[in-house]
């Protein structure tokens, strides 16, 4: 077991690597468009993406049965299948195998399950030669590193960092010219394939059926390490099983379109069976048969695999498509943001089966939750919401840290929660400065160079109600108001707004003074008791009102209040009232999209002479989890006084995510600076957005980046062409 | 097509019979043709199979070659390639013996590949006879012969076909060099594979399996 990773020094050493930053920015940004055009000729990506999750989901549920007819066809032609429970076990077998058949030189070529469990230290430690093959593997073996990615495990380093690993290895000057580079690889390591006892491949599927597996990959170095050796050796994970042929279709679409935005490899192979060999005999060349050994690795798998939320993870087709859209992975790479072996959100997954929890707490919190990844994974898999659970499960074993537990008991204690806030207004210098107020995980870090922080108002919403809410005759609906802290203490004139909008659209607002946080810092922290208490204060707080509807204008809030009647669904006294709040809960803008609609207001307006330009920047779970971008755009568009200018990346993270931006305020700002970028090239004068969290963090950014700029949520911009309507 | 070695029962060689023909058309052509070269792959589509004799010895005078191994297969010997380079007095190895003893430094390998697939520009090649996989994968020069008439238009139907005659063996697909993008994503064709593949899309009906 190694040290205790310092994930905050890791992160500052990587954010000054400018030949990380450099690759995997310029990767980053040519990534998307690459995946676009691969895609271009599938006509339905969605479908494939489907099907990827439904054969491995049906698959996963009965791994056993399917492990055993992969076992029983390859037997019967020819192979040997090993079960390996762990990496000890494996290692004992391939230890066991060099021995009786005189192994003495073994190349392989990419295997990820072997790099899980530091196959080639114990195969060099008993005095066998060990050669990876695969360009990149060479690369960091030399170097001694882990891979920094799935799929591009040398991406961390440039031409002139491999040059000299080349020099030292080679014993001779190696010019830093990739060509020539990869030359002088194919030279060096053409020996070793020629010469070697015994080949070691991984495989992207093995077919039940027919006990065949699948490479996939672009040097060759997998064709030649399964074709020259004597001995071919198959490392697979469960994982990788499919039941036919055929099934492997959709993988075959979407592997090479996500991992490198090509059609297909360069290579493809299917092999079955032992095939022929040429060797050697008393001087002259006979054609023998190969040995085949198939190794199917457990380590954690079959653990995942019986675990109702985890079996997931068998979706996981190892493209790299999620480390690829990755706002994290992209400032640090897999060395931070990454385990042993694997790296970014799925990475931490893995790493808690096949290495263990240790390892999953080790980087776990550098998921910010955007979802981005969610939207590219081939099989579908919902990431964060793994980590979210694996994060539960920790809770519940370990509680959570003192500090934090502390904080939430105060989060839970409205009264005093609330207080604190209040008084943060009158002291907010001596507030921020204290110990546990410091880590509340909302927004309450320290001022930084490239963002402020927010002030706390003066006024919370919840006393202005009064000024603002005026009785309406026969309504059109009865809105409960649900702000949300953020909200309610630091942009209290955006809650006003919101009152403001509804009621011109002929319905009654009321704003519960019960109301409370809608739980998510908490949730989000693992902490399920804490959540629970949090949500039947809000729907105590809103059954008090007889209300039709209720709007909360952060998704955030939206998205938790959703989840309430999952949370307490095992709760009798619960589990009704919280479906009735959830069904009630709708998000401002898609609400009132829909109310202009119907009152034929959502048309595009002829423009003002003095209009301003708005640029719209999409929150990650106003997007990708109430699936809301469109609303927000025609709403701008449908005024007179604001023209919708549209930013590169829009719906890029923003840096915020709660209390990610605080616990990580150096990645966050980097995230808030490159928006900031984008927002600032578009020219517009305002930067419009839907979410409170997502204000904290603009907000910040205008202050310091763009003084010029006004930050405002949509319902500002609808309030205000409402009253330069009146003025008319 | 050569009947190889085989296991079991036959790898690949019943293909043509589960060949979707009613799918072809020229265009399916023109698209697999397209995509290849999108991916580096020279394509030499001919009338008959008498006029590969020239591109070959253009090839082999173009890299200045002095080995070829050849996987022996009825369309190649048909097409009178093998005679004109020994003519030429090229070294040429056709038995897997030669083909294995000259494995480092053979300058050109030759063979058959089954049929190509438009979405994605690769051929799909039968590599379970050890020649087939020694002179596609160790020299620097590929050559694959294939019939212009023998194209699938995707990735299902080349699954359909292997599920209905493969057993056991060994299928490459293949498509374009070899290549890498590992050093600071530069691709960069031909590393440990050819570095070079040409295809040879034979319209003729005859020769070979036609």
């Amino acid at each position: 077991m190694t040290a205790k990773r310092n994930l905050r020094r890791e992160i500052n050493e990587k954010l000054q690597d400018d030949v990380l930053r450099g690759a995997l920015g310029l990767f980053a940004e040519v990534y998307p468009a690459a995946r676009e055009r691969a895609l271009g000729n599938v006509e339905d990506v969605e479908a494939l993406r489907d099907q990827i999750k439904q054969t491995k989901s049906e698959t996963v549920d009965r791994i056993e049965e399917v492990a055993d007819q992969f076992e029983a066809e390859a037997v019967k032609r020819g192979a040997t299948v090993f079960r390996a429970k762990d990496g000890d076990e494996l290692k004992a077998y391939l230890l066991d195998l060099c021995q009786k058949r005189d192994v003495h030189r073994i190349v392989k070529s990419k295997s990820m399950a072997s790099e899980e469990i530091d196959l080639n230290d114990a195969l060099i430690k008993k005095g066998v030669r060990v050669k990876e093959t695969d360009l990149g593997e060479w690369i960091i073996a030399l170097a001694g590193h882990k891979p920094s990615h799935m799929v591009m495990p040398a991406i961390h380093l440039n031409r002139y960092q491999v040059a000299d690993y080349f020099t030292k290895e080679l014993h001779e000057s190696i010019d830093p010219d990739i060509a020539e580079m990869v030359h002088t690889a194919r030279v060096t390591l053409r020996d070793e394939f020629l010469e070697a006892d015994m080949g070691i491949t991984g495989a992207n599927f093995g077919v039940a059926e027919n006990g065949a597996i699948g490479l996939v990959t672009n040097e060759g170095n997998a064709r030649l390490v399964a074709t020259l050796p004597r001995i071919h050796v198959v490392i697979i994970g469960y994982e990788k099983l499919i039941p036919t042929m055929t099934d492997a279709m959709p993988m075959l679409r979407l592997l090479p379109r996500g991992a490198t935005g090509q059609l297909m490899t360069s290579y493809m192979s299917i092999i079955s069976g032992p095939t022929p060999i040429m060797v050697e005999k008393d001087g002259a060349w006979v054609e023998d048969t190969k040995e085949l050994h198939i190794i199917l690795l457990d380590n954690g798998r079959l653990a995942a695999a019986h675990d109702d939320t985890f079996k997931e993870i068998y979706q996981c087709i190892r493209c790299a498509s999620c480390l690829n859209v990755c706002p994290v992975y992209e400032l640090v790479g897999g060395h931070v943001y990454g385990g042993h072996t694997y790296a970014g959100g799925i990475g931490a997954i893995l790493s808690a089966f096949m290495s263990g929890m240790d390892e999953f707490k080790d980087f776990h919190e550098l998921c910010i939750g955007c979802r981005k990844c969610t939207t590219v994974c081939p099989g579908k898999i919902q990431i964060p919401d793994l980590i979210e659970e694996m994060r539960r499960r920790t809770v519940k074993d370990q509680g959570l840290p003192f500090v934090t537990s502390r904080i939430f008991d105060v989060m839970t204690n409205r009264r005093l929660f609330h207080g604190l806030l209040r008084a943060a207004t009158i002291a907010q210098k001596p507030f921020t400065s204290d110990g546990l107020v410091r880590h509340l995980p909302l927004f309450l870090g320290g001022l930084t160079k490239d963002r402020s922080l927010p002030s706390i108002a003066k006024v919370p919403l919840r006393d202005r109600i009064e000024e603002v809410v005026r009785p309406i005759e026969e309504p059109a609906k009865k809105i409960g108001f649900f702000s949300g802290c953020t909200m309610d203490f630091v942009f209290p004139d955006t809650g006003v707004n919101v009152i403001r909008v509804l009621q011109d659209l002929n319905m009654s607002v009321v704003y519960p003074d019960g109301q409370g946080c809608c739980g998510k810092p908490v949730s989000a922290q693992g902490d399920v008791e804490y959540t629970r208490k949090i949500a039947k204060n809000n729907i105590a707080a809103f059954e008090e009102f007889d209300v039709d509807v209720i709007i909360c204008a952060c998704p955030t809030g939206v998205e938790q209040i959703h989840e309430y009647p999952d949370l307490l669904k095992d709760d009798p006294e619960w589990a009704e009232r919280a479906q009735a709040m959830a069904d009630k809960t709708r998000e401002f803008s898609a609400f009132v999209a829909e109310e202009y609609e119907k009152a034929g207001r959502l048309t595009r307006k002829q423009k003002r002479k003095d209009a301003v330009k708005v640029t719209y920047h999409d929150s990650c779970h106003l997007k990708r989890v109430l699936d809301i971008h469109e609303q927000p755009r025609k709403l701008i568009d449908a005024s007179e006084g604001y023209e919708l200018v549209e930013m590169k990346d829009a719906d890029k993270c923003c840096g915020m995510s709660g209390s990610f931006g605080v616990l990580h305020s150096k990645l966050s700002t980097q995230m808030l600076n490159a928006k900031m970028k984008n927002i600032k090239d578009t020219d517009a004068d305002i930067i419009a957005c839907a979410c409170s969290g997502c204000m904290v963090q603009l907000q910040g950014g205008v202050d310091k980046q763009a003084p010029g700029m006004t930050m405002k949520h949509v319902a500002d911009i609808l309030a205000e062409e409402l009253e330069r309507k009146k003025a008319d | 097509m050569k009947v190889g070695y085989m296991i079991m029962k036959g790898s690949c060689e019943n293909w043509t019979e589960y060949f979707p023909a009613d799918k072809f058309s020229e265009s399916l052509y023109e698209e697999f043709e397209s995509r290849a070269k999108n991916v580096s792959t020279e394509v030499y589509r001919i009338q008959s199979l008498g006029d590969a004799k020239k591109i070959v010895a253009d090839i082999i005078s173009d890299v200045d070659a002095r080995k070829v191994s050849i996987a022996a297969d009825p369309m190649i010997e048909e097409s009178g390639i093998i005679d004109a380079i020994k003519a030429a007095g090229i070294s040429c190895y056709t038995t897997k013996e030669d083909i294995a003893a000259n494995r480092h430094d053979a300058d050109i390998g030759i063979s058959r590949v089954e049929f190509g697939v438009a979405e994605f520009g690769g051929v799909c090649q039968n590599a379970t006879a050890i020649e087939d996989r020694l002179v596609s994968t160790l020299p620097p020069l590929h050559i694959a012969f294939m019939k212009s008439k023998y194209i699938v238009p995707g990735v299902e139907d080349v699954l359909d076909i292997i599920s209905r005659t493969f057993d056991s063996g060994y299928i490459s697909w293949i498509t374009g060099p070899s290549r890498t993008a590992d050093i600071e994503r530069v691709l960069t064709i031909g590393v440990h594979g050819p570095s070079r593949l040409i295809l040879i899309a034979v319209d003729d009906e005859t020769g070979g399996n036609a």
